[in-house]
């Protein structure tokens, strides 16, 4: 069997040299026959031609010798592919129209199919990841699911604890900024805190040195770090000896423990690490922490996933979870992927669906042609081919369009690859970069292939199917309705019933946009300039250091030509906020328990520079100071929300210790990403604003690990000079603190819609290339029938039929199977939004208004596509038409 | 492509097999070596040999060599395999149980039936 395999592949692969062996030996055979026969005294021409005679073909026997070794397979699909480049050359027009619209869908699903393979499909980039897991918060309801990864420091414990079958480690969601000092110079750097054995989970063997141990991972523990092997490079030129030597970070020395390899992606962007410190209070009281795990060998992830829900249960209850929320074990990329599967997949699907579209367009194209084709097919029938050769043929034809399509959607998947590059969310280029690799070219061909074969296949069985006789005596020459126009009028319905989808997903996608965009930001965002800083350091773990700092630094700026007014505030409008519990103390509404809310301290004038409006009572002013009455301000939603038909101003609030906390003021409210609530991606969420001066040095500590505090600059005018100014401000003040980069507030809010409008961007451009492929397909069909039905218009024209008469009875039916397609596509639409129920906000999915701009805007393209083609009918000429034959 | 499936073909390949079972031999001397033990009572068609040829190389039954021909020419050299022994050797017994068989069959007389 080998050698049979072997000896095909020979020579498959080697066969001109075959042809030559060949010939070479028929011809010594031939040779060797006439000069015996020339032994025997025949003259030498009559030997040769006798020779020759007996032998018979050589041409026949070489082609059974190559039957003989397998070669008829190839050699025939070898003539087939010649064969289809051939027939396709000669309709251009044809060819040009299928590749293109096969290159744009090859290339859409090409570039989507980048992104999902490097997030969701390719593993992680650590060894055996199928054994890394995440434990995550499970919750059930009813026709949702949902996981969340953060849990707290006592589900840490109680994990790290009793998991037997686990290795497990913790770290925290997400990389922070902080100042790092090294050999003079100053450097803002991403930061991850990880747990000790957090590298061996993962399986990643440092490069010089090592992980954390136990005893560095402790609250208070020694200042360790480890470095990227990039940052190693970068500041250090690689010098292996720097293990044990000392970096300043958050302006406190910290000992290099160890590097990490070159090739190490960590799953967010860091330059170095730092230990965790995992405890039960403080950062541990709220859900801070994320647990990876690796499965002991021999132990299955049944038995690891019993055991973690069992160690779940009593800590979802002491959470107050929800009764459907289970603690559970899931692969560590779902873990990681959790907030981004559902768009992606959600994208994937409708790259599928107008590939699909596409693959219909070009199967009614096929139609139509075979229509053309008949006498061909049948006269090729007649001269002995067999059906099975035909249909051969014609798919060799579709698959010869699906490479060429794929060839040129390859390109324009690369450009496209290039474009979500840069339109991607960070939080999709991560662990494995976006590209175009062997594995998507081998998806993308695998797409081509098949897109041949599903777009050729009932054509050429249709096609195929065929009486010999009558095609042969009467194509063509058919007056009315010769052919089935059927399968060609369910593949338009089809198609735009498709279209129809991916239209009101869209539509409802750019109504959410719509709807976040309008929502009115609260504040003025023109002329302001902010810049973060990491205060993650040990110079500034007092409340009265950080506060020096903010005044010293912001009477500087004051100073700065053309700048009006100038805050601090620990974190901005459109980012995500601090959220804090507290409780009510006076009031109709008198709290045991604690309420959520999002908590912002700030210097006096960030309303001012914000120019957030004061509604009621009184803004912050230098008065509020760490001597004064404990003072807040509050948002009108804070207000709607808990205390409603109350008056605020002047009731207490207790942030947490006891102390009583005077709200002094109600200011408008702010949009912000929502942490907490309904997971809007944007809302007007209760805010408590509070002063920074009254901050406790270790609260302030505690928010400085999560947050950078932004400074934020009015100018009176553009902002010429005003970002050098706050650097040499800051400078003047404390020149080891380094911004982290400057921003107009109008970036701000820009970046905060980033994934939302990447599903709007990609989403509509999909949606409307399904839209112009439908409008194709119509005019296609159309048009097409004008062609055939020429003779059937001439007689009615010439029996006194109207011209307009005439152009409706070709372009009704156009119009009639797209109606059929919106009402089909409708039904579908219906069911299919409810995917994208979690991505919808300030509409629902079954929007009235998107279904029905949808299905009139069809509806007008459909008509358009059908009355345009129609319009030839104008110029025909009768008495011409009837004369043709 | 009209097939002539006819019990010559399996023959061929047996006699073929034989022919170079005696030592190698190209394409002509082959045809040379079966006429000339059959004493000129079998006649190969000269194009239907090659494909024969081309068949059982390509089962590993015989394998070929370019070498010298006696008139000092490039010629093509088949030989046996161990793979083609076996199969000659069972392709032998077959032939000889069918020719049993046949003889029988034509012997019987028609009070035996």
């Amino acid at each position: 069997m080998l050698a049979q395999v072997k000896s095909w592949w020979r020579a498959l692969t080697g066969q001109s040299r075959l042809a030559g062996e060949m010939a070479s030996e028929m011809d010594g055979h031939m040779e060797r026959y006439a000069s015996d026969l020339m032994a025997r005294g025949v003259e030498p021409g009559e030997a040769r031609r006798r020779a020759r005679i007996e032998f018979g073909s050589t041409a026949a026997a070489a082609e059974e010798c190559r039957e003989a070794v397998g070669l008829r397979w190839p050699n025939e699909f070898g003539r087939d592919l010649r064969y289809a480049v051939r027939v396709l050359r000669k309709s251009p027009t044809f060819t040009a129209a299928a590749v293109a619209t096969l290159a744009l869908c090859i290339g859409a699903n090409t570039a989507i199919f980048s992104v999902v393979d490097a997030v969701l499909l390719r593993p992680l980039p650590y060894p055996a990841p199928e054994r890394l897991f995440s434990v995550a918060r499970h919750f059930q309801g009813k026709g949702s699911e949902s996981y969340q990864t953060n849990l707290w420091g006592s589900a840490w414990e109680a994990v790290r604890d009793n998991a037997t079958y686990l290795d497990a480690a913790v770290f925290s969601d997400g990389s922070m900024g902080v100042n790092f000092a090294a050999g003079g110079g100053v450097d803002y750097v991403k930061q991850q805190r990880v747990s000790a054995g957090f590298f061996r989970v993962l399986g990643i063997k440092p490069l010089i040195g090592r992980e954390f141990s136990m005893n560095e991972d402790r609250p208070a523990g020694p200042a360790v770090t480890v470095l990227s092997y990039a940052l190693w490079k970068r500041v250090f030129h690689a010098d292996p000896s720097i293990v044990g030597q000392a970096v300043t970070l958050r302006g406190e020395p910290h000992i290099i423990v160890g590097v990490l390899p070159a090739g190490f992606r960590s799953i967010v962007p860091a330059d170095l690490w730092t230990p965790l410190r995992p405890s039960r209070s403080g950062e541990g009281g709220g859900s801070n922490y994320a647990v990876v795990a690796r499965l002991h060998s021999g132990a299955s992830w049944a038995q690891a996933n019993g055991q973690i829900e069992a160690i779940g249960a009593p800590l979802m209850r002491q959470y107050g979870q929800d009764a459907s929320t289970r603690l559970r074990l899931i692969s560590f990329q779902r873990g990681l992927t959790v907030d981004v599967r559902q768009p992606i997949l959600i994208l994937w699907a409708a790259v599928g669906v107008v590939l699909l579209i596409g693959c219909v367009n070009i199967a009614g194209l096929l139609l139509a042609r075979a229509a053309g084709r008949t006498r061909e097919m049948a006269t090729r029938m007649a001269l002995g081919s067999g059906r099975a050769a035909l249909i051969r043929q014609m798919l060799a034809e579709s698959v010869v369009l699906g490479l060429c399509g794929g060839a040129a959607g390859t390109g324009l998947g690369w450009l496209g690859v290039k474009a979500l590059k840069a339109l991607t969310p960070a939080s999709l280029n991560l662990w494995q970069a976006v590209d175009l690799d062997w594995r998507v070219l081998a998806a993308t061909a695998f797409a081509s292939i098949a897109a041949g074969i599903l777009f050729g296949l009932y054509p050429a069985l249709a096609a195929s199917r065929l009486q010999i006789r009558a095609a042969l005596g009467e194509a063509g020459r058919a007056v009315a309705g010769g052919r089935n126009p059927w399968p060609r009028r369910l593949l338009v319905t089809s198609e735009v019933a498709l279209g129809v989808v991916l239209l009101v997903g869209a539509g409802l996608l750019i109504r959410t946009f719509a709807h976040l965009r309008g929502l009115n930001p609260g504040f003025d965002a023109h002329n302001v300039i902010t810049a973060e800083l990491s205060l993650q350091d040990a110079r500034y773990a007092t409340s009265q250091s950080v506060n020096r700092l903010f005044e010293q630094s912001l009477a500087r700026m004051r100073e700065l030509p053309g700048v009006e007014s100038a805050a601090v505030t620990i974190s901005l409008p459109y980012e995500r906020a601090l959220n804090t519990g507290f409780q009510r103390m006076d009031g109709p509404h008198v709290d045991t328990e604690s309420q959520i809310t999002n908590m912002f301290y700030i210097t006096p004038e960030y309303f001012r520079v914000l120019r957030i409006p004061l509604l009621r009572g009184r803004v912050f002013t230098a008065a509020d100071s760490s001597i004064s009455a404990p003072a807040t301000v509050v948002s009108e939603a804070f207000v709607k929300m808990y205390m409603p038909g109350d008056e605020p101003v002047g009731r207490h609030l207790d942030l947490g210790g006891g102390e009583k906390r005077e709200i002094v003021g109600v200011v408008g409210d702010v949009q912000q990403k929502s942490g907490w609530g309904d997971g809007a991606p944007t809302a007007a969420m209760p805010d408590i604003y509070i002063p920074a001066m009254q901050v406790q040095d270790k609260f302030m500590q505690l928010v400085h690990t999560w947050f950078s505090p932004s400074w934020t600059v009015r100018s009176a005018g553009p902002a010429e000079g005003v970002i050098a100014g706050m650097q040499r401000a800051l400078e003047s003040v404390d020149p080891q603190l380094p911004f982290a980069g400057f921003h107009s507030m109008e970036d701000v809010r820009y970046r905060a819609l980033s994934q939302e409008r990447f599903q709007v961007v990609l989403l509509g451009a999909l949606a409307g290339l399904a839209l112009l492929l439908a409008a194709v397909g119509i005019y296609g069909l159309i048009a097409n029938s004008v062609a055939e039905r020429t003779r059937e218009l001439g007689i009615r024209l010439a029996l006194g039929a109207t011209v307009p008469q005439a152009i409706r009875s070709v372009a009704l039916p156009g119009v009639a199977l797209a109606l059929a397609g919106v009402i089909v596509g409708s039904v579908l639409a219906a069911f299919a939004t409810q995917m994208l129920r979690h991505l919808v906000w300030g509409v629902r999915p079954g929007d009235p208004l998107t279904f029905a701009a949808v299905g009139v805007g069809l509806l007008g393209v459909a008509a358009a596509a059908s009355f345009l083609p129609a319009l030839r009918v104008t110029r025909l000429n009768p008495a011409e038409t009837l004369r043709q034959e | 492509m009209g097939k002539q499936v006819d019990i010559l073909q399996g023959t061929l390949d047996m006699l073929i097999l034989k022919a170079v079972s005696l030592g190698p031999l190209h394409g002509y001397g082959i045809l040379l070596r079966i006429q000339q033990v059959s004493k000129d009572a079998l006649q190969i068609p000269q194009g239907s040999l090659y494909p024969a040829l081309y068949r059982l190389e390509h089962r590993g039954w015989i394998a070929a060599e370019w070498g010298e021909s006696e008139n000092k020419r490039k010629a093509k050299y088949y030989r046996l395999t161990a793979a083609g022994r076996k199969q000659l050797k069972s392709e032998r017994q077959e032939w000889k149980r069918l020719a049993v068989a046949i003889g029988d069959v034509l012997a019987a007389e028609p009070e035996e039936v």
